[in-house]
């Protein structure tokens, strides 16, 4: 049985959310990777840096999660549920590297919406910008990611 | 050649990154994937759960092959040094895979202050099916 994306949900913006970078969270994450670079791991290897902290992986922002949204609730909007996604891309761009103690402003916004039919069946191309500030409102990186729904 | 300092200048188009061996996957990495990125999509853990989605099975989440990719530029590059990295994800990771991420370099670019290397990223499972393609950008220091 196919079903219906909810296309009106092209060009939503959702509200900002506000995500502070905890120290421990970069390591866990480095870690779960089985990446054990010192520049990520070791604080003293930070200070010593030209970052002046540990700094996180680039695509450690994936875990920027707007905690007062629901994800089944957004995959309800959508007309889907989490059995039928799969991650079709994804792309970060870093001006500045993350790092722990700093507070960034996440916005996303849903920018295309499209459907396709490959050797799997009909499926549907949902692609999400986020972008995210600094305190100073600077923007440090922003990252796209395709979410493919199989109708 | 792990983090050691690669300049600009003797970058190469047509250079090969050192390849990135990971896995076999197992459980655990995935579980353990899955607290630090908070996916906690049941696809990646259950496999009663994955089979009944059609998915044949327990598979590994796209951005931990990301992440192998990302370190196989930074092992290379040094951490700190991505200002792009974009990839398609092409197959599915099963369960014991073992996962090979590769990279060439493929153009130079000099703009201002920044020195920026483009490279051609992709991993590759054991049977060798490219998993995920490419692009990466990484900003590396001058000599001159």
């Amino acid at each position: 049985m196919t079903i219906q994306i909810n296309k009106a949900l092209l060009g939503k913006e959702y509200p900002p959310y506000a995500v502070t970078v905890e120290r421990g969270k970069i390591k866990e994450f480095a870690r779960a990777i089985g990446n054990d670079d010192p520049l990520y791991l070791d604080d003293r290897v930070g200070a010593a840096s030209a970052w002046g902290d540990v700094i996180a992986p680039p695509t450690f922002s994936i875990t920027f999660r707007d905690e007062a949204a629901d994800t089944a609730a957004f995959l309800k909007e959508l007309g889907t549920d989490i059995s039928r996604i799969l991650h079709g891309e994804q792309e970060f761009e870093i001006f500045r590297p993350l790092q722990p103690g700093q507070t960034y402003l996440c916005r996303a916004k849903i920018v295309d919406i499209y459907e396709k039919t490959g050797r799997s069946g009909p499926m549907a191309f949902v692609v999400r910008e986020t972008s995210i500030a600094d305190g100073s409102n600077e923007i440090v990186a922003t990252m796209r990611g395709v979410t493919v729904v199989r109708l | 050649m792990k983090y050691a300092r690669v300049y600009f200048d003797e970058v190469k188009v047509g250079d090969e990154l050192p390849p990135l061996v990971k896995g076999p996957i197992q459980q655990i990495q995935l579980t353990r994937y899955a607290g630090a990125s908070g996916d906690f999509n049941p696809i990646h853990q259950d496999d009663e759960f994955a089979r009944a989605a059609g998915m044949g099975g327990v598979f590994a989440h796209g951005m931990l092959s990301m992440g192998f990719v990302g370190q196989a530029v930074t092992d290379w590059s040094g951490a700190g040094t991505v200002r792009k990295l974009g990839v398609r994800f092409a197959a599915l990771v099963r369960l014991k895979d073992v996962v090979t991420c590769r990279g060439r370099v493929v153009g130079k670019s000099s703009k201002d202050d920044a020195h920026l290397v483009e490279l051609e990223v992709w991993a590759e499972n054991q049977r060798a099916e490219k998993i995920v393609t490419g692009r990466a950008t990484v900003a590396l220091p001058s000599r001159t």
